[in-house]
């Protein structure tokens, strides 16, 4: 028998089928503006917060080269950042009816860690026995929520640019219970097939819902979940 | 395979980076420093950023002469006029700068105000309400409606209250001794955001002076800046106030302390030099010459008339330049955020004599 004729006797027999998949990973990103405000002047620093990602995922191996699949997962969505911010404008509301509202200059480090369930459907492309592709969407629950860090180094102006100058050493914030418990964005991404059941993986997951709600001016700009899960996946 | 994905999420990272834009112009439009030789003055100038004035208090002669202050803005703003203009006085014109931002969009007008204290007696029959922020402070009934008390109502609004008198520990009351109106004290729960830094109370304060924003947040004992010019020897300081101390005690953590009732403090400090004092030395410099305590800070249900002689503890003489400070608390321990929930302090009708 030669090898097309295998190949053909192979592709006679596909039936379609269920896969299962163990997905773990780490997810590295943030949570972003799209685009830069100019009241961010420097990023000093950034790092990647310990952020799992951990989940199962079924396909429907509909034809040898298409798919699709859902999938749930446990993804902590983490980072922080050292930045510098010139007449950063924020209004802070607190339960106790209270409202401070200003513009801020000076340093400012942020740590955010949000937790989601989060459940990813694909389209699944396999062109060959070594990569598959995927593209889809998500939709993500949060199940906890860090927002958080300090300012430092500078002055708030009460009320905005025209308003008293008070000098800021150092002050926290926490904005974590604002966190939206709702996100919804797109993501797609490749695996390797290293192994019988084991391939590496990388998807990236694109929020387009801000992660904080419209009425909520700590920062007046909106921030986006843009997280690239790096893992692998092991086909069970 | 990983070093290609590495290779995207630093470039991902890098167009971030790419994408810092151009700084902002700067919006702001400050007087930052205003000087004027220290032989023209009876005390420190002092810019009043919250309500867009320098205050000055001159010798008659200055005001006479007119003075030539040297001016400093932000950065890149615009002053009219010009910094070394002659500035004169008369009771007609107002005196004002106007600057103007770098950026051309905000513009602040500073009106120059020449202190007249005057009378050293007062009946806090005039109040005014700061209008973005709502807290109430007593003006003078003279006709240049001098604002010489002061109170840490300004950097409680820092703390995010909300926006209403009657949420800041000192404001107006009809419980008056004599007139309509008299100042009343309450001290008051801190703020969330004020917790957040450890502050879980706030004392209702009065006092002759001016607040000073600047630090109002690190070093809020310099914010509270004590003093007016005085002329002369003061004899007594009386008035009337009343005092009903709040039922629970706590320290500065917000812990109940049983046993311990709460009091006010009502004092006048008499001090050498031009520059004030502030919160962390009105009872310690040394250039204190005399001090007038009210001797009982305990309840008071009705109003109560005191009386208190001028104590000297340092020699001076009257014709050294000298500032008066009067201080009143409805937490005497309240400038360490110790002290009563709903301690109410109300005074009215006070004066100082002269020798």
């Amino acid at each position: 028998m030669s090898v097309t004729q295998l190949l053909a006797q192979e592709e006679h027999s596909f039936q379609p089928h269920l896969e299962h998949r163990i997905l773990a990973g780490f997810n590295f990103g943030a949570a972003t503006p799209i685009g830069f405000p100019n009241t961010i002047r420097k990023i000093n620093a950034y790092w990647p917060e310990f952020s799992p990602s951990l989940g199962y995922e079924l396909t429907y191996q509909a034809c040898e080269e298409w798919g699709v699949s859902l999938g749930v997962k446990m993804d902590y969505k983490g980072m922080g950042t050292k930045d510098q911010v010139q007449y950063f404008h924020t209004i802070i509301t607190t339960e106790d009816g209270g409202r401070f509202e200003g513009d801020f200059s000076g340093h400012n480090k942020t740590i955010a860690k949000n937790a989601y369930i989060t459940l990813p459907f694909s389209a699944v492309f396999t062109p060959n026995t070594r990569w598959r592709f995927n593209l889809g969407g998500y939709v993500a629950w949060l199940f906890s929520s860090n927002f958080h860090g300090t300012v430092s180094d500078g002055y708030i102006r009460n009320g905005g640019p025209l308003g008293e100058k008070v000098t800021i050493s150092e002050a926290t914030f926490d904005f974590g219970t604002n966190v939206r418990s709702f996100d919804i964005g797109v993501q797609g991404g490749a695996a390797y097939r290293v192994g019988k059941r084991i391939s590496i993986d990388g998807n990236l997951n694109w929020g387009l819902r801000p992660i904080f709600p419209g009425d909520f001016r700590g920062l007046d700009f909106p921030l986006y979940n843009v997280f690239l899960t790096l893992g692998v996946t092991y086909k069970i | 395979m990983n070093k290609l994905k590495l290779g995207c999420l630093s470039v991902l990272l890098l167009l971030q980076y790419a994408c810092i834009k151009k700084a902002p112009v700067n919006p702001e439009a400050d007087i930052i420093s205003f000087s004027i030789p220290a032989r023209y003055l009876t005390s420190d100038v002092f810019i009043d950023q919250i309500n867009s004035r320098i205050l000055l208090n001159l010798t008659p002669a200055a005001f006479d002469s007119g003075v030539v202050p040297i001016i400093t803005v932000s950065e890149g703003a615009h002053l009219t006029p010009p910094s070394g203009d002659s500035l004169h006085f008369s009771t007609k014109n107002q005196n004002t700068y106007v600057v103007t931002s770098a950026s051309g969009v905000n513009q602040k007008t500073y009106v120059v105000t020449v202190v007249n204290i005057g009378v050293w007696q007062w009946d806090f029959e005039i109040w005014r309400e700061n209008a973005k922020d709502k807290y109430q402070y007593p003006i003078e009934a003279n006709e240049d409606s001098s604002e010489i008390w002061s109170s840490g109502n300004p950097g409680i609004a820092l703390s995010g209250v909300p926006a209403n008198p009657l949420e800041y520990p000192l404001r107006a009351t009809t419980d008056a001794y004599h007139g309509k109106y008299a100042a009343e004290m309450v001290t008051r729960k801190g703020t969330a955001l004020s917790e957040l830094v450890g502050i879980k109370l706030f004392a209702g304060s009065l006092f002759l002076g001016v607040f000073d924003p600047t630090n109002a947040l690190f070093q809020p004992l310099k914010a509270t800046q004590f003093g007016q010019p005085y002329i002369g020897k003061p004899a007594r300081f009386m008035g009337y106030y009343k005092y009903t101390p709040g039922d629970n005690y706590q320290d500065k953590s917000g812990t109940i302390i049983p046993g311990i009732k709460d009091s006010c403090s009502l004092y006048a400090v008499l001090f050498k030099g031009t520059t004030r004092l502030d919160g962390t030395n009105i009872q310690t410099s040394d250039r204190i010459v005399a001090i007038a305590t009210l001797p009982d800070g305990g309840p008071q249900a009705n109003y109560k008339r005191f009386d208190v002689p001028f104590i000297e503890v340092r020699p001076y003489e009257a014709t050294d330049q000298l500032m008066l400070a009067i201080v009143a608390s409805s937490s005497k321990d309240g400038d360490s955020y110790k002290g009563a929930i709903g301690s109410r302090l109300v005074l009215d009708s006070m004066q100082v004599t002269h020798q």
